[in-house]
């Protein structure tokens, strides 16, 4: 695990941008703790889907669904520490 | 209004005709098995309701997909017990769908996304477009007096149903064919199980533990007959259709609102327009997916329409016995709702194990089904966009007619966003002017529009949107949009990525932008848009076919304003496949360039400064030309592009002398620019150049005239 937390968090923060196609949000913007959906980002059940597909692409984890998959997602933060504390599935 | 039901015919998993499948879905029996035409390896759910048996006809003409193939056999079945030939009467046939030959041509498409060189007319992609159902029908059974196809996701089968009985009450065909037809593909198998919407147990619908629904395929169709054209060739029917509603949501691409609302208020228009109350309503045969929003919205929706009666009427989902069959299920559902009332036997939920505390309010069919009195019957079906349509049946002559006489049809505003630039109202007159300087009408971060809003829409639906906003949509408008084949270009890149990639790494969002009535479901969503939304695939016609449904839909009183007209967005497939393979059925050949654009018109009973006095469809210009109304005053023919043919058709008419315009040099070459000529035709009207203009569009075996005039009294 060379990658650091920090740089971890950056590439989420594209792809979060990316994926989901937030044309003129600059990714550093996105605060690291900060809820991603309901009241956060504003982002739904449909953004859950395609994060979790890029996710599992990019990384080889995969985000399951359910309550697992709530605190997965609940921000970047949350996002970082699961895909570093999950194996890859490849 | 009071429409004869004299023919049905049913195909799908639980069986190929009405007496082997209504028997079977009356006592619950289930048609869900592993699936067989393609590897599920990888996906969440291995089972599907297919049609076992299926085989399309193979010969020297065109190719016939299995969507095409259930649809013959369905329309068939109904034409046999209507007693019903359409070669000695004038008969229309409007098909519903989603997913045409898509089946067929996954592969291809596959390998043209990974391959440019194989973007080639190949004859194998004339089964590719919803149309193509149409084509097959009218070949095997026709000709027809007009036909058409249109797409409203999972609600497509019922708007057939709707817009058969505007064209009834019209009086512009004695009977007409409607149904819907979706053969089972890996697109949309993939995209749902991608959107975690499919059980991989048999579906569930309204039971506690349901996880989503069970892909099926299949098609429906019944012949509708005026009655007292039915009653005077001695036909016999049993039940009527006597009620439409049709709302948008307009909240969301995938989910449906969780309150209801617009649910409800279809049910409750569709009771209204039969004159009937929620305490005469006996059975419901609801859309019932089993996926957990659906059914806890349905149930809430009936709840709100139906109000202290709801615990009166049966309710039942079939789905969880023939499987959801997409594009079909609205005709198939509405068929066993008529049959329900017919025999007085509702259907159960194959199923429903243990009732969901959150469809609990309802009057559940008990296992097994249930003889009971059904004198009327509600059929729901919501799409994909949100689009609600319910349709009401009931047993013959239990309903008056109160049927209103044909209502003028204004148009209030027109715009167009295409390389020509955003157009509003009285500028569209430009589009038959050559402009050389072309401009990108969506350009900048979200094409100018919000892009919190805008991020889901691709680029077609973003020219929509520009083009519906521009001319004036209302939010109690509908929307609907000629869109030829779909977003092909997208469709191959999902099933590309499904073969390199498997099925876990499909991108889920992507998957609602390939239905074809995507673009209108997102303008409905954006601009806020209550009314009936949904495209109409028509060829290169589709722009004028899209404006013809609306026009029938509002003079009929089954809407009251519709943006109306095409989106085509940029597609490399269409520019170097499809639009040549269907050009050289006509014996033409055409350029590959292909340009994109966007163009509407608001109709509406509101009265605007021009009127749409006149529509007339055929099977070409030739054929058409003698029947369209003569120009009032000074008048103009705009057409897409001019040929040779148009002044032979033209010729010993009254439109004979009038100048001749295109909007091919203003815009490009695409399948929607009939969409543009309506809006410039408009446009030329309102300023005063012209006192009538006539808008005449032909692709291969269809031909629309459409009539605008300065509105007088």
């Amino acid at each position: 695990m060379s990658r650091t937390r920090e740089t971890l968090r950056t590439e989420l923060k594209a792809l979060i941008v990316r994926e989901l196609n937030l044309e003129g949000r600059d990714p550093a913007s996105i605060v690291d703790d900060a809820p991603l959906f309901g009241e956060g980002l504003g982002l739904d059940s449909l953004d859950a889907l395609q994060l979790a597909m890029s996710i599992e692409e990019q990384y080889g984890v995969r985000i399951p669904e359910g309550p697992d998959g709530r605190t997965a997602f609940r921000s970047v933060d949350a996002l970082a520490e699961w895909i570093e504390t999950h194996p890859a599935t490849k | 209004m009071r429409v004869a039901l004299t023919g049905y015919g049913i195909v799908c998993a639980v069986g190929r005709s009405v007496a082997e499948a209504w028997p079977r879905l009356a006592r619950g029996e289930r048609g869900i098995g592993a699936v067989t035409l393609f590897d599920t390896s990888g996906q969440r759910a291995s089972i599907a309701a297919e049609v076992k048996g299926i085989v399309p006809p193979r010969g020297e003409g065109a190719p016939w997909s299995r969507s095409d193939a259930m649809a013959l056999e369905a329309a068939r079945e109904a034409l046999a017990l209507a007693g019903l030939d359409p070669k000695t009467r004038r008969v229309g046939l409007i098909v519903g769908g989603t997913t045409g030959g898509m089946y067929e041509t996954e592969g291809l498409l596959a390998r043209m996304h990974a391959d440019a060189a194989q973007r080639v007319p190949n004859p194998e992609m004339l089964a590719h477009p919803l149309s193509a159902t149409s084509d097959r029908l009218v070949a095997a059974l026709g000709p027809f007096a007009r036909a058409r196809t249109l797409c409203s996701a999972c609600s497509s089968g019922a708007n057939a149903f709707a817009l058969g009985a505007a064209w009834l009450q019209l009086g512009v065909v004695d009977a007409v064919v409607v149904g819907g037809t979706d053969g089972l593909c890996r697109l949309t198998y993939t995209g749902f199980n991608a959107l975690g919407a499919v059980d991989p147990e048999p579906a569930r619908p309204f039971d506690a533990h349901r996880r989503g629904l069970t892909i099926g395929e299949g098609a429906g169709f019944a012949v509708l007959e005026r009655p007292a054209v039915a009653e005077a060739r001695g036909a016999q029917w049993d039940v009527e259709l006597v009620g439409v509603g049709i709302t948008s949501e307009a909240h969301h691409i995938t989910n449906p609102s969780e309150d209801g609302a617009l649910a409800a208020r279809a049910i409750e228009r569709a009771l209204s327009s039969a004159g009937l109350s929620p305490a005469d309503v006996d059975y419901v045969n609801a859309h019932g997916t089993a996926t957990p929003l659906n059914d806890a919205m349905e149930s809430r929706a009936l709840t709100t329409a139906l109000g202290e009666h709801v615990g009166r009427a049966w309710v039942s989902s079939t789905k969880g016995a023939m499987g959801h069959t997409l594009g079909a299920a609205g005709a198939i559902e509405a068929i066993v709702a008529a049959l329900a009332v017919r025999d007085s036997k509702v259907p159960p939920t194959a199923g429903l194990e243990e009732i969901d505390p959150k469809c609990a309010g309802l009057r559940h069919v008990p296992k097994g089904g249930a003889d009971a009195t059904v004198n009327v019957a509600l059929s729901n079906s919501f799409g994909f966009g949100g689009v609600d349509t319910v349709l009401a049946l009931a047993r013959r002559g239990s309903v008056r007619d109160r049927a209103p006489g044909e209502r003028r049809v204004f148009v209030t505003g027109a715009g167009s966003a295409s390389s020509a630039g955003a157009l509003r109202g009285v500028e569209n007159a430009r589009l038959t002017e050559p402009r050389p300087d072309a401009v990108d009408p969506v350009a900048g971060p979200a094409g100018g529009l919000d892009p919190a809003r805008a991020r889901r829409l691709d680029r077609a639906a973003r020219l929509g949107v520009v083009a519906a906003s521009l001319a004036g949509a209302q939010p109690e408008d509908g929307v609907v949009m000629g869109s030829s084949y779909g977003d092909a270009d997208g469709s191959a890149s999902f099933l590309a990525r499904l073969l390199e990639k498997g099925p876990r790494l499909v991108p889920p969002a992507e998957f609602p932008n390939l239905v074809p009535s995507s673009p209108t479901g997102h303008v409905s969503i954006y601009l806020g848009l209550h009314g009936p939304a949904l495209s109409v695939a028509d060829l290169s016609t589709s722009g004028e076919a899209a404006l013809a449904t609306a026009f029938d839909f509002i003079a009929s009183a089954a809407a009251e304003s519709i943006v109306a007209g095409s989106i085509e967005g940029p597609s490399d497939i269409a520019a170097n496949c499809l639009a040549p393979a269907f050009r050289a059925l006509e014996g033409k050949t055409r350029p590959s360039d292909r340009s994109e654009g966007s163009a509407a018109a608001r109709l509406s009973t509101e009265r605007g400064p021009v009127e749409l006095i006149d529509v007339v469809q055929g099977e070409s210009a030739a054929a058409i030309a003698s029947q369209v109304k003569a120009p009032r005053g000074k008048a103009m023919v705009i057409v897409a592009e001019r040929s040779d043919d148009l002044g032979a058709a033209l010729s010993g008419t009254a439109w004979s002398d009038c100048e001749v315009r295109d909007v091919v040099a203003a815009v490009g070459r695409h399948e929607g620019l009939g969409g543009f000529a309506f809006a410039a035709a408009a446009a030329l009207v309102e300023r005063g150049d012209v006192e009538s203009a006539l808008v005449l569009g032909s692709s291969a075996g269809r031909s629309y005239a459409l009539v605008l005039a300065r509105s007088k009294d």
